[in-house]
């Protein structure tokens, strides 16, 4: 006759003690979130308890360090705006085209080459970005500009934001690549069989396929461009400027950060503290932006049924 | 074509232009990027390559009690504003550690000056007109030479360009890294093994999943401002050192590793924990001794390139601190450092072009490093790739 | 059968996937309004000789294809012919329907607009009508045109997808197995509408079920492993064939 154990107290403990320490470990994470949110927030609501919140977001002076200072945050905003859009033009264009010819029209052996070598790109360090931006494009920008007869600043919004479009490239194409790629070839012989050109199907019917995953990587990439921080520290401005000119200066959010917490003001004056109202607005929005990202991508996922991408 | 043929359609001539004209925009961006790609590496060899090596001068050295007290009257006055500062405030050390040498004289070669460094690479150069013709006659006479910059990567920051390296800063990135996956390796890969063998489908696990992707997108910058609040404000970790910059880029990293440690434990077919539950064993015992063995290579993986991804970060690290003045190797993860990249950020902000020079020539160190983290990661999953 | 007027005819025809040798040296004539069922065991060639009629063969860069696919008077692969003018006069409906992802509307009139046929407009919307009433689907949609073409059911998407082909006014439909993905009352309306549309066009259809070809087929080709093993009636292939091999097959003795 069998016999069964009975359940071995001791072995069963052990096992609950492994499971609650794995649970443990994966709260770590959400603590993490909540420990940004909070050590931000907590700061935040001490500088807008010293400084008006209306103004932060609508006044145009931003006056930190001096007898009466003011926060007005628009010409930040402003500025991280600009650049983040120069960032968006050069690398929505090009990393969609990337991703559009290596999906489209490379062979498979291009594609495996291409794809990693593009991916290089995302693995360079920001600083070394930050470098490339303020070392060479700046005063190439300056050269240029001087050379049609327009004064260009050496701190120019331009030389950041290409600079930064470049390093968006690799995201913007890498994930439109994996979404291109999971169209349903069945819909382009579909096209293709009622007499549309090759360059019609994709356009008409494989783009607005996969539009889904495109407008996901975009955000992803605006998100990256809002926080992005060593190359506009390192090749924009730090006055605060409001401003339509792309050659001129400007400075962006994470810059007037960098700029709060390395000064030598005390930590609970108003300069230092808006550093965190200041990465309170861009955590809100890079929030944001990722979960409808997220939200996005998974709809594209249902419809055309993929386990992963 | 005949023109009555079914075939015949005149119209197609500019939609197949027009096709043409979108396949060459698509393959034009393509090689935009690359060329991106290209150009930034040029330039990054054309201005990093000169630090490669750096201008000695010949000169002869006297060694005695005066020199000791005062390291400017080493040499003969003339050289002086050619030497490097730093290297003569070294000789009374030498002097000291060898006793032997004193009141002796000896012909050696001494560091040059930075301005000296770029007079002979054919920079832009700053030097007095009486030291250029002392400097025009030394090098006729064949006393100027450039060697190898072994300094680059023996010595900490310096203020002095022609004195300062890589090293404390490559201490520094070690020590942190350290730090970091000592606290994100287990974190990280019990959080995976909990998602993927242990929770049940639920609001709870849900949660968990949308958190980890959200952390993922958050810019870096906000996990500065997390250790600048919390880890030196409420726990009162010491500002600038490995320790805080290792713990604020562990929470960085922590996605990385949880992504990629998943997928390597999902590519684990199910057929491998039926056969350990058939054999009897519990559920800790299949995932221990079955599961996370098979899963390991694709775990290391993950963490190579999340080590990678954490090793190029600045902006979070300045937030702490890391960006102070380091010139020797900091001994303990307590002690004030500096990163690499935190270095380079330095240097790009000096006014002297030796600093360019030093900071493209980190570059490229970095990038050497990071790809070959890379291609171990590349060169780990191919070999341990198991076709199920 | 004398009063056949032949629409296409096919000339030695031969076709490589690389080094394979697919199609051996077809020679058929294929007959103006008939249906034509294409039957044979699976990889037998006869899709692959489908989408020969349309170079759909074209898009697989390691297929060659030599001899001759003259279609009224054409010969199709002639260098001056344009494979995509070919596709616009040889309409294709698939195995598994495949709407676009764009309104039921939009799935009809896409082609017939980007072609020129018509202008946005009432010109469009009639065309739209008029095809989606060959189709047989009009009374089912007429409500509904901006809805997405992709949350119909199977069937209707199928005749949805038939519309669309009729939109751009072929000359020939091919149809791949179009009822091989549907269940037995969509085949069974996917049929009569296929009856009905070869008063207007030539329709050449791969099946797999040979009681379809039965049912519909005027004309009965037979393939296997890349031959033309017997073309003839329906009912002579069915009833008296010619040759031994096309009697196992139909008997269900291999397949």
């Amino acid at each position: 006759m069998a016999t069964f154990e009975t359940k071995n107290k001791h072995a069963h403990l052990q096992e609950d003690i492994i499971k609650y320490l794995l649970i443990l470990a994966a709260a770590i994470s959400i603590l993490t979130t909540f420990g940004i949110l909070f050590s931000i927030l907590f700061e935040a609501i001490e500088f807008f308890k010293l400084k008006s919140f209306v103004y932060f977001f609508t006044g145009t002076e931003w006056t930190p360090g001096v007898e009466n200072s003011q926060f007005g945050a628009l010409p930040i905003f402003a500025g991280t705006f600009m650049i983040t859009a120069i960032a968006m033009a050069v690398a929505l264009p090009i990393g969609l085209g990337s991703a559009i010819y290596m999906s489209e029209y490379a062979t498979p052996n291009a594609r495996n080459v291409l794809k990693p070598l593009l991916e290089i790109l995302a693995g360079i360090p920001t600083v070394v970005y930050g470098f490339f931006a303020a070392i060479t494009v700046a005063p190439f920008i300056v050269k240029i500009s001087a050379a049609v007869g327009i004064e260009a600043s050496f701190n120019s919004a331009l030389a950041s934001g290409v600079v930064m479009g470049i390093m968006i490239i690799p995201y913007i194409s890498s994930l439109s690549d994996d979404v291109i790629t999971a169209v349903p070839d069945s819909l382009r012989k579909g096209s293709l069989a009622l007499g549309m050109t090759k360059a019609e199907t994709i356009k008409d019917i494989v783009i607005p396929s996969a539009m889904p995953g495109i407008i996901s990587a975009t955000l992803l990439g605006i998100s990256k461009a809002l926080g992005e921080t060593m190359i506009v520290v390192m090749a924009a401005g730090l006055r605060p400027n409001l401003s339509w000119n792309i050659l001129e200066d400007m400075t962006t959010v994470t810059v007037r950060i960098v700029d709060a917490l390395t000064g030598d003001q005390a930590f609970n004056s108003p300069a230092t503290l808006s550093a965190f109202a200041l990465g309170l607005a861009l955590f809100v929005v890079t929030l944001i932006l990722n979960i409808v990202s997220v939200r996005l991508i998974q709809k594209f996922k249902e419809k055309y049924k993929m386990s992963s991408l | 074509m005949d023109k009555n043929s079914i075939f015949y359609d005149p119209s197609l001539k500019r939609r197949h232009f027009k096709s043409k004209l979108f396949k060459y925009f698509t393959l034009s961006s393509l090689v935009v990027s690359l060329l991106f790609l290209g150009i930034f590496l040029l330039d990054m060899v054309l201005k990093g390559s000169s630090a490669v090596q750096q201008t000695y001068i010949q000169v002869e050295v006297s060694y005695n009690q005066e020199s000791i007290d005062n390291y400017r009257s080493i040499v003969d006055k003339k050289y002086l504003n050619l030497l490097s500062r730093a290297a003569l405030r070294e000789v009374p050390e030498q002097m000291q550690a060898n006793p032997s040498l004193m009141n002796t004289k000896e012909v050696v070669w001494i560091l040059a000056d930075d301005q000296v460094d770029m007079y002979m690479k054919k920079y832009y150069y700053k030097i007095g007109e009486k030291d250029l013709s002392t400097l025009e006659e030394l090098q006729k006479n064949g006393m100027v030479d450039k060697k190898f910059n072994t300094i680059f990567f023996t010595h900490g920051d310096s203020k002095t360009p022609e004195y300062s390296g890589i090293l404390s800063a490559f201490i520094g990135t070690i020590l942190t890294l350290a730090v970091t996956m000592l606290v994100a390796f287990p974190i990280g890969v019990a959080t995976a093994v909990y998602l993927e063998e242990f929770s049940k489908q639920n609001w709870w696990s849900e949660f968990l999943e949308i958190n980890i992707n959200n952390l993922a997108a958050i810019p870096s910058i906000l996990f500065g401002l997390l250790g600048l609040a919390i880890y030196i404000n409420l726990f009162g970790l010491p500002r600038s050192s490995a320790l805080v910059g290792g713990l604020t880029l562990a929470l960085m990293t922590l996605p990385i590793i949880v992504v990629s440690s998943r997928a390597a434990l999902r590519s684990v077919p199910a057929s491998i924990r039926q056969a350990g539950y058939a054999l009897g064993l519990t559920k800790v015992q299949v995932v221990k001794d079955h599961v996370i063995p098979l899963a390991f290579p694709g775990i290391m993986t993950g963490n190579i390139i999340g080590l990678a991804h954490a090793m190029g970060e600045t902006a979070p690290l300045i937030i702490v601190g890391m960006i102070a003045f380091i010139p020797d190797s900091p001994s303990s993860v307590m002690e004030a450092a500096t990163v690499m990249p935190a270095q380079l950020f330095t240097w790009a902000g000096m006014p002297e072009r030796a600093y360019i020079e030093r900071t493209a020539a980190g570059i490229l160190v970095l990038l050497s490093v990071l790809i070959s983290l890379n291609s171990l990661a590349v060169y780990l999953r191919k070999k341990f790739e198991v076709k199920w | 059968m004398a009063k056949n007027k032949v629409k296409i005819e096919v000339k030695d025809l031969n076709l490589w996937y690389g080094d394979k040798h697919a199609l051996h040296g077809l020679n058929i004539e294929l007959y103006k309004n008939k249906i034509t069922a294409l039957i044979g065991p699976s990889g037998c060639g006869k899709s692959t000789f489908l989408r020969c009629l349309n170079r759909m063969n074209d898009l697989i860069t390691s297929v060659r294809v030599e001899g001759e696919v003259v279609i009224d008077g054409k010969n199709i692969y002639d260098k001056d012919v344009d494979e995509v003018s070919v596709r616009k006069r040889i309409g294709m409906v698939f195995q598994q329907p495949n709407p676009f992802p764009k309104s039921i509307y939009e799935n009809v009139a896409y082609a017939p607009l980007k072609h020129g046929i018509v202008k946005k407009g009432s010109s469009c919307d009639e065309l739209v009508e008029q095809s989606l009433r060959s189709a047989g689907i009009w009374n089912e949609v007429k409500d509904i045109l901006k809805e997405p073409g992709t949350g119909l059911s199977g069937g209707q998407q199928q005749r949805l997808c038939i519309a669309r082909t009729i939109a751009v006014k072929p000359d020939v439909i091919l149809m791949d197995e179009p009822t091989s993905a549907l269940d037995p009352i969509s085949t069974e309306k996917i049929e009569a509408l296929m009856l009905e549309l070869k008063k207007e066009y030539t329709i050449i259809t791969v099946t797999h079920n040979m009681q379809q070809a039965a049912r519909i087929a005027d004309m009965t080709a037979f393939f296997h492993l890349g031959d033309l093993i017997e073309y003839d009636e329906t009912e002579k292939i069915f009833i008296n064939p010619a040759q031994k091999k096309t009697e196992d097959y139909i008997t269900g003795r291999f397949g």
